[in-house]
């Protein structure tokens, strides 16, 4: 797995980050590697950077390390650090996300076991779900559920290959598509060969790609709402309604006479 | 003209490091107008690191002198002026390589690429209110006095003077770099602490070559 390494200017900041992410990934977390303050006091500490990048490279087997930083000069020492490390096995990438946000979504990814490219992109695109959650709405290709339809009439043969195939399931999470169970469908969705792809169809959001928590948070799924899962290719049928079995089972989050376990 | 020792370069660093404890009030008061008021402790704490560690562990080269010094200012000095300069002196380690001594155009080749790593690792160019500003002018009057024949000792004298005129000259400056720059226009007026504290350290080295 990926490597990550949480550089902060507050150790307990990044303690708390470090264990928020934890929460998402259950009992198969990649390795995540603490640098934070300096001298016992705030600030970042390059050389204390450096040795957190060695020991999450060799605990990422060659897979890299994303590096995800808090303020400042935090960005500074982390570079620094990139001239302080020796003999690496895998590539280091300094990430652009935000803080916390970056740190979830680079954890999340990681564990599922993807490429750094896939690990860095899902940790920039992180700061998308906040903002579409407090938009509403999010800048998809093609904002406007029925326009596409009509586009995809008008012409079949143009841009939707024929062998797309797709199952309709609706979302029985008290909270709707949240954080844990969009975890789990993304994990599932990456154990898949094909690439799925979900709409929200009750507010036309989409399409996501199944294997990204962030995308799958964005499409603002609440209880009750209908999402399209769609895939092409000889397993798409399968993958399809494995998918849709366990959105059926609630994800993990039961059926709702519980509660939500939060 | 004399080759640049190895003690004379720990002495630069335990004279930089008694400068900027007598200037920490300095320092701190500069950083208090448009910064976080820690640069006088911070730099204090740091360099006070670097002569603990060169008196405890006696490196063998300029390289490993530098680098140390380096690598101890960037575990103990918060906030940017660690790695900026951490990074100044392990760049100008590298330049000088494993030796004991070095001539004055090696050190001037080391000035030079410890100017060029603060800039690579803060991204401030000429104007923008840091410490670029004192140590820019301070390696080319470095590299001009030798140019002119002159050697070590005077060349860190001109030096020294330019870094202090750079520092100066930062005052009406509008900070585009660093903490100071949130605060804009308001910037302007102050002297930045960054810049001040260079230029100690380029006195500093100057002083030490002077009397070594």
């Amino acid at each position: 797995m990926v490597g990550i390494v949480v550089v902060s200017h507050s150790e307990p900041l990044a303690v708390a980050a470090v264990e928020l992410a934890m929460q998402m990934v259950g009992s198969d977390p990649p390795p995540v590697e603490v640098a934070a303050g300096n001298d016992g006091g705030l600030g970042t500490d390059a050389v204390a950077v450096a040795a957190a990048i060695q020991r999450a490279d060799a605990a990422s087997a060659g897979t890299g390390v994303l590096v995800v930083t808090d303020l400042g000069s935090a960005v500074m020492s982390s570079e620094l650090a990139l001239e302080l490390v020796e003999d690496l096995s895998g590539p280091v990438r300094l990430s652009r996300a935000p803080f916390v946000e970056g740190l979830v979504a680079a954890v999340v990814q990681a564990s599922v076991g993807s490429s750094l490219e896939a690990v860095e992109r899902e940790a920039t695109s992180a700061i998308q779900a906040k903002t579409a959650q407090l938009a509403g709405e999010t800048e998809w290709p093609a904002t406007d559920e029925t326009a596409q339809e009509s586009a995809s009439e008008a012409a079949p043969d143009a841009d939707a290959p024929s062998d797309v195939q797709s199952i309709e399931v609706q979302i029985v999470n008290p909270e709707g598509l949240h954080a844990r169970p969009a975890v789990l469908l993304a994990k599932a969705a990456a154990d898949l060969a094909v690439d799925v792809s979900v709409t929200n169809l009750d507010s036309g959001a989409g399409p996501a790609s199944a294997d990204s928590m962030l995308e799958l948070m964005s499409l603002g799924v609440r209880q009750g709402n209908r999402v399209r899962l769609s895939a092409q290719g000889s397993a798409a049928r399968d993958a399809l309604e494995t998918l849709a079995g366990l959105i059926a089972a609630g994800l993990g989050d039961g059926t709702g006479d519980e509660g939500s376990s939060r | 003209m004399a080759d640049v020792s190895l003690a004379q370069v720990q002495d630069w660093l335990v004279r930089a490091k008694d400068s900027v404890t007598e200037q920490r009030s300095y320092l701190t008061e500069l950083d208090s107008a448009i910064g976080d008021a820690d640069h006088g402790s911070n730099l204090t704490r740091g360099f006070g690191a670097v002569v603990d560690k060169l008196a405890s562990q006696p490196a063998a080269s300029i390289e490993a002198l530098l680098k140390a010094s380096g690598m101890t200012l960037v575990s103990t000095v918060g906030g940017a002026s660690g790695p900026l300069y951490g990074t100044m002196l392990l760049r100008m380690g590298k330049a000088v390589g494993d030796a004991d001594t070095m001539t004055a155009t090696q050190l001037g080749e080391a000035l030079r690429a410890g100017l060029e790593g603060v800039v690579a690792r803060g991204k401030a160019e000429p104007g923008d209110k840091t410490m670029v500003d004192a140590l820019g002018p301070a390696v080319e009057a470095f590299e001009k006095a030798l140019t002119s024949g002159e050697g070590a000792a005077t060349a860190a004298t001109a030096a020294a003077q330019a870094a202090a005129a750079g520092r100066d000259d930062t005052e009406p400056l509008v900070a585009r770099k660093g903490r100071a720059s949130y605060l804009g226009e308001r910037s302007a007026g102050h002297i930045d602490p960054g810049s001040a504290s260079v230029t100690l350290l380029l006195e500093a080295l100057a002083a030490a070559l002077a009397d070594g």
